[in-house]
C-alpha cells in the first residue's frame, strides 16, 4: 500500500475509525521509557539499483531522545536529543546535525515518541491519522504530516500492527524514495533481497 | 532737548541689538552651512608614531573584531540564571527562539550593511553556488589525497552507509554533484574553532538564548553608523512573528560606542537642564533684571556661534569631543557679563561702569587667550582645534561685552554696594586672617597628599571613563565564551609585499598555530589563509586534478559491486572538469560572497605592503603568542590593543603637559607684564598654582586616576582661578568697589557650582571628572585667592 496505493482504498468500511478508537489504540501503544525494540530495515533509493537493508535495534530513552543503533552491516549509533542529530561510527568523529535539516527524522521522532509514550494528543497534533481496524485486532495508522515544510519531502506514514503492538512501520517519501522497518519479532522476518512488494505482504500478513 | 537725546539713544540701541541679533543669524547659518561634525574618534588622536599605534588608528573601527555585533534572543522576562533545571526534553521556547533566530538571519542576509550574519546554522552552501567548482581548490583534500579509485571507493562506500542512516536524507541532494563532500570539509573548516551549543539547528548559550553573530560593514566606532545598523537589526527582529515574546540582545564594541555615546548625551542634557534653570534663577536673584539676565547672553552665544564658524573656515571637519571640551572650556566667558553687571553703579551707565574695569578684564581675556594658544602649539588636531575655538570664542565674549553688550544694557539698575549683606560679607572677609605661612602650608597638604595617594597616578585607559555597565560588560563577555568571538584586545599581524605573499605567510603560520592551540596557549586564532588559500596552493591543487577520462574509469572502478545508479555521479565529473580551468580564486573576486567579505576584513593594504590581521580568542599564555612574531623575523607580531592605545594617550597626555608648562610660562611673563610688578603677579599668579595643585592632590588622595579629561578640567578651573586672583588683588582703595568685586566673584562662584558641581554628581565617570575638578577648583581658587590677597586698604582705615 505504500508503494503508491492510497491507504484510504485499503479498508474503506473501517477508516476513519472514531477518534476515541485511534485514542484507545494509542494508549494502548504506550510503554514506560526506556523501550527498546529491534528493528531491520529496507531502503528503496531512486539512486540506488538496490535497496539497503540495516538491523539493529531502536531505544526510546523518554522524552524528546530516540536512539537507533545498527549492528549489520556495520555498528553506527544514531541519537536525537535536543533537536539534534548525533551519528557516532567505529573510528570515526562523530557527526552532528540539526534535526530541523532532516525533516523525515523528525517526523520519525513525532512518530515514535507519540506511540511510545501512548501520546495520541501529540499524535494528532503532527499529523492528519486515519486508522482502520479489524475485529481480529490487527490495525493500521496512516499519518499525513500537517507541518507544511516536512510535507514537502514526507507523504505520509503507514505503521501496521496487531493488537497492543506496532510491527511495521514505513515512511513513504515525496520524491519517491521509501524506507519500511519491520519491528519486534518481525524484524528478523526481513529478506536477504527485500522487495517493495514483498514487504508489503510481510506487513499485511502481520495483520 | 533731553527726551530727543532719549529717544535718539534708545533708536541707537535697538538698531545695536538687532544688529547683533543678526550677526548671530549670518554666524549661525554659517554654521549650518558648513559645519561637518565628526564623531570619529581617531581624528582627535594624536598622530601615531609607532607601527602598532598607527595600526590602532586603523584597527580602532575598522578591524574585524569591532565590527563583530554579539546578538542574543532570550524568552522575554525569563531569567537567564535559572535554567539548570532544563530537562533534556526539547523546550517548547528553544523552538520559539531558534525559529526568531533563523527569521533574524534571513532577514539580514540580503542586508547589504551587514557581511556576515551566522546563528550556527551551516548552509552546505556557505560557497556561493557559482563558485562551487572551487571547492577542490579551497578544501585541503587535494594536499593529501588523489582523487584515485581507491579513494573514490573508499568514498561511495562510506556514502552508501550515509544513505542508510539518519542523515540520508540531509546527504541526497549532494551526492550527485559532491560524492566526497568537499562542501561539508569545508563548512567544518569555517566553522568557529569554537561553537556554542547547537540546538533545533542554531546556536544556544548555556543559558537557554539563542545566539548569533553579525559583521557589520560601519566601522565599529562610528557611532553614527553603528546606530543605523543596530536600528536596522531590531526592526527586522520586531517585525517576525512572535517577537512579542522574546527579547533581543546587543554587544560588542560597535553597539558599546552607541550605547555609551547616549547615556553620556542623555545624562549631560538632563544635568544641562537643570543647572540652567539654575543659572537664571541665579542671575535673576543677583541682579534683578530680566533684561539684563536676556541680554548678558548674547556675548556667551556670539563667543560659541563664532569659535565654531572659526572652525568651520578652518578646517573641513570640526572633531566631536573638539566641541564638547571648547563648550567646557568656554565657561571661562560667562565671567565677563557677570563682572560689569556686578561692577555697575547707581545712576551710572553701563559704559562708564565699564571702562574703570576693562583693563583688569583686558588682562584676564589676554592671559587666558595665551594660555589657551599653548594648546596650538602642541601639534595634535583635536587640540589645534580646541585652541581656535576657545580662543576666539573668548575673544569675542570679551570684546562683545566690553564694545556691545554695555551699550545695550538699561540705564536704572540697583548698585549691589548699596546691599547690607555683602557690606557685611565684605566687612567679614576683610577680617579674615592671612597668615604669610599659609602659601607653604597649602604646599605641604598637596606634598603629603600627594605622596600618601594610591598609585597609579594616571589613568591610561580611555574607556575606563566612559565605562560600560557591569551587567553589560558580563553579558559581553559570556556571549564571548559562548561564541567564541574573538577578543578585541589581540591581533595577530601578518605582514609581506603583497596580497598573495601574506596568504602564503598564512600557510606557512598554520601548523605553529594548530600547535599554540593544541597547547591551549590559546582557544583560537583564525589567519586568512582559513578562509582562502594563497594561488600558489590552489594551482598545486588544481594540477593534482585527474584528467576527465582518468577520473571517469577511477570513478566506474570504484562504482564496481556499489549499488549507485549509473550515470549519477555525472555532476561530480563535470564539476572537477570545470575546477581544472579555473584561474586561482583572488580575495576581489571572493569578495562578491559573504565568506570573501569576511576575508576582505582580514586584508588590508598599507603603505605598498600587505598586512594579514590574524583574530584571537582566549589567550591564555601572551608569551607564546609573542614568541610567535620574535621566530618570524619581523613578518609576524601580536598587536596588543590596549597597550597601544594606552601608549597613545601617554603620548597624549605628555603633548598636553608640555602645551600646560608652556602655557604656564607664558601666563607668569603675561601678569608681570600687565601688572609691572613681580610682587602683584606673585598675589594672582600663586594662588591660582597652588589650588590647581591642591585640587590634584586631593582628587588623588580619593582614589581618582587622573586622565586627559582632569586635565582639561583644570585648566578651565586656572582660568577662572586667575579671574578671581586678578579681581582681589587689584586695590582700589574703595570698599563700595570692594565690595562689588566680592559680589561679582560670589555669582561666579556660585553659577561655576552649580553647573559642575551638578555634573560631579552625574553617574558617568567623564563628567564626573570634569565636574568634580572644576568644583573642587573654583572653591579652593576662591578661598586661597581671598585668603592670599593682600590686604586691602580700605579694611585698614
Amino acid at each position: 500500500m505504500w508503494a503508491g496505493t492510497s491507504a484510504s482504498e485499503l479498508a474503506p468500511a473501517a477508516s476513519n475509525a472514531a477518534p476515541a478508537a485511534t485514542h484507545a489504540l494509542v494508549s494502548a501503544l504506550g510503554r514506560p521509557a526506556p523501550a527498546h525494540t529491534a528493528f531491520a530495515e529496507a531502503r528503496f533509493l531512486r539512486m540506488l539499483d538496490r535497496p539497503l537493508v540495516v538491523s539493529g535495534e531502536l531505544a526510546w530513552l523518554g522524552g524528546d531522545r530516540l536512539q537507533r543503533r545498527v549492528e549489520t552491516p556495520r555498528v553506527e549509533t544514531a541519537t536525537i536529543a535536543d533537536g539534534e542529530v548525533t551519528q557516532q561510527r567505529a573510528g570515526k568523529t562523530a557527526r552532528t546535525f540539526s534535526l530541523k535539516r532532516a525533516p523525515q527524522l523528525q517526523v520519525l521522532l513525532d512518530s515514535f515518541v507519540a506511540l511510545l509514550s501512548g501520546d495520541a494528543a501529540r499524535l494528532e497534533q503532527a499529523f492528519a491519522v486515519q486508522h482502520s481496524g479489524d475485529p481480529a485486532g490487527a490495525w493500521t495508522l496512516t499519518l499525513t504530516p500537517r507541518d507544511a515544510r516536512v510535507a514537502r519531502t514526507v507523504e505520509r506514514i503507514v505503521i501496521d500492527g496487531h493488537g497492543g503492538e506496532s510491527r511495521c512501520m514505513a515512511m513513504q517519501e515525496t520524491d519517491g524514495d521509501l524506507a519500511v522497518d519491520l519491528l519486534g519479532p518481525l524484524a528478523a522476518r526481513m529478506p536477504a533481497q527485500p522487495t517493495r512488494e514483498a514487504l508489503q505482504t510481510l506487513c499485511q500478513s502481520a495483520r | 532737548m533731553p527726551e530727543r537725546t532719549l529717544s535718539v539713544g534708545r533708536v541707537a540701541r535697538i538698531l545695536l541689538l538687532l544688529a547683533w541679533l543678526l550677526a548671530l543669524a549670518g554666524l549661525a547659518w554659517v554654521v549650518s552651512q558648513r559645519l561637518h561634525v565628526s564623531t570619529d574618534l581617531r581624528s582627535f588622536m594624536p598622530t601615531p608614531t609607532t607601527p602598532d599605534q598607527r595600526l590602532l588608528m586603523e584597527q580602532v573601527g575598522e578591524g574585524p573584531g569591532s565590527r563583530l555585533l554579539l546578538v542574543s534572543i532570550s524568552r522575554a522576562g525569563a531569567d537567564a540564571s535559572d535554567d539548570a533545571q532544563r530537562t533534556a526534553a526539547a523546550d517548547p521556547s528553544d523552538v520559539a527562539l531558534a525559529a526568531l533566530s533563523q527569521g533574524l538571519l534571513t532577514a539580514l542576509k540580503t542586508d547589504p550593511r551587514y557581511s556576515q550574519v551566522i546563528n550556527g546554522n551551516f548552509d552546505l552552501g556557505a560557497l556561493d553556488q557559482n563558485l562551487l567548482p572551487y571547492r577542490y581548490l579551497l578544501s585541503p583534500t587535494l594536499d593529501t589525497q588523489p582523487l584515485d579509485a581507491a579513494y573514490l571507493s573508499d568514498q561511495l562506500q562510506q556514502r552508501l552507509e550515509d544513505l542508510s542512516s539518519p542523515a540520508a536524507s540531509l546527504l541526497k541532494p549532494l551526492l550527485p554533484r559532491d560524492p566526497t563532500l568537499e562542501v561539508l570539509k569545508l563548512a567544518q573548516l569555517w566553522a568557529p574553532a569554537k561553537s556554542p551549543q547547537v540546538r533545533e539547528g542554531v546556536w544556544f548559550s548555556p543559558q537557554g538564548e539563542a545566539l548569533l553573530l553579525v559583521q557589520t560593514v560601519a566601522a565599529g566606532f562610528d557611532p553614527g553608523a553603528q546606530q543605523a545598523v543596530i536600528d536596522g537589526i531590531q526592526r527586522a527582529f520586531h517585525a517576525l512573528p512572535g517577537s512579542g515574546q522574546a527579547q533581543l540582545e546587543l554587544s560588542g564594541p560597535g553597539y558599546f560606542s552607541v550605547v555609551i555615546g547616549a547615556q553620556t548625551r542623555h545624562q549631560a542634557d538632563w544635568i544641562g537642564r537643570v543647572s540652567t534653570v539654575g543659572f537664571i534663577l541665579l542671575l535673576l536673584l543677583a541682579y534683578r533684571s530680566v533684561s539684563s539676565l536676556l541680554l548678558s547672553a548674547l556675548p556667551i552665544a556670539s563667543a560659541a556661534l563664532a569659535g565654531i564658524a572659526a572652525l568651520t573656515l578652518a578646517y573641513s571637519e570640526v572633531h566631536g569631543i573638539t566641541l564638547a571640551f571648547g563648550f567646557t572650556l568656554l565657561g571661562v566667558a560667562q565671567e565677563y557679563p557677570i563682572r560689569v553687571l556686578s561692577h555697575r553703579r547707581a545712576g551710572e551707565d553701563a559704559v562708564h561702569s565699564v571702562r574703570a574695569l576693562w583693563p583688569l578684564l583686558l588682562t584676564a581675556i589676554a592671559s587666558a587667550c595665551i594660555a589657551y594658544l599653548a594648546f596650538y602649539a602642541s601639534g595634535v588636531s583635536g587640540l589645534k582645534q580646541l585652541a581656535v575655538f576657545t580662543i576666539v570664542g573668548l575673544l569675542v565674549a570679551g570684546l562683545s561685552t566690553r564694545y556691545m553688550l554695555v551699550y545695550l544694557l538699561p540705564t536704572r539698575v540697583r548698585d549691589v554696594a548699596d546691599m547690607p549683606w555683602l557690606a557685611r560679607a565684605r566687612a567679614w572677609v576683610d577680617r579674615l586672617p592671612r597668615p604669610r605661612w599659609i602659601p607653604a602650608l597649602v604646599a605641604v597638604l598637596i606634598v603629603a597628599l600627594l605622596a600618601l595617594a594610591p598609585a597609579p597616578f594616571w589613568q591610561n585607559n580611555l574607556a575606563a571613563l566612559t565605562p560600560l555597565p557591569t551587567a553589560m560588560l558580563q553579558h559581553d563577555a559570556r556571549l564571548r565564551e559562548a561564541l567564541g568571538a574573538p577578543d578585541v584586545r589581540y591581533l595577530l599581524v601578518l605582514q609581506a609585499p603583497t596580497e598573495q605573499g601574506v596568504l602564503a605567510l598564512s600557510e606557512r603560520l598554520q601548523p605553529k598555530v594548530d600547535a599554540l592551540v593544541a597547547a591551549h596557549a590559546v582557544d583560537a586564532l583564525e589567519l586568512p589563509s582559513r578562509y582562502l588559500p594563497s594561488a600558489a596552493l590552489q594551482r598545486q591543487r588544481q594540477s593534482r586534478l585527474p584528467d576527465r577520462g582518468p577520473l571517469q574509469e577511477a570513478l566506474n572502478s570504484a562504482l564496481q559491486d556499489l549499488p549507485f545508479r549509473a550515470e549519477l555521479f555525472a555532476p561530480f565529473v563535470e564539476d572537477v572538469e570545470a575546477a581544472r580551468r579555473l584561474p586561482p580564486l583572488t580575495p576581489q573576486r571572493y569578495a562578491q560572497s559573504p565568506l570573501g567579505q569576511r576575508l576582505a576584513s582580514m586584508l588590508v593594504e598599507r603603505d605598498g605592503h600587505w598586512l594579514g590581521l590574524g583574530t584571537v580568542s582566549g589567550v591564555h599564555d601572551v608569551a607564546a603568542l609573542q614568541a610567535l612574531g620574535t621566530a618570524s623575523g619581523g613578518t609576524v607580531r601580536l598587536l596588543d590593543l590596549k597597550a597601544a592605545s594606552e601608549s597613545l594617550v601617554v603620548d597624549y597626555r605628555t603633548r598636553i603637559l608640555q602645551a600646560l608648562l608652556a602655557a604656564a610660562g607664558l601666563l607668569v611673563l603675561t601678569i608681570s607684564m600687565a601688572l609691572r610688578s613681580v610682587r602683584r603677579a606673585w598675589h594672582v599668579l600663586a594662588p591660582m598654582t597652588l589650588a590647581t595643585f591642591l585640587v590634584l592632590a586631593v582628587e588623588r588622595a580619593m582614589g581618582i586616576e587622573i586622565s586627559l579629561f582632569h586635565l582639561v578640567a583644570l585648566i578651565l578651573a586656572g582660568g577662572l582661578g586667575l579671574h578671581y586672583a586678578l579681581f582681589f588683588e587689584r586695590d582700589t582703595g574703595d570698599p563700595a568697589e570692594q565690595r562689588r568685586v566680592l559680589h561679582a566673584t560670589l555669582v561666579c562662584v556660585l553659577s561655576a557650582l552649580l553647573v559642575f558641581g551638578m555634573l560631579a554628581w552625574a553617574t558617568i565617570p567623564v563628567l564626573r571628572a570634569i565636574g568634580l575638578t572644576v568644583s573642587l577648583g573654583v572653591v579652593f581658587h576662591f578661598c586661597l585667592s581671598i585668603l592670599m590677597a593682600p590686604h586691602v586698604h580700605a579694611a585698614e582705615d
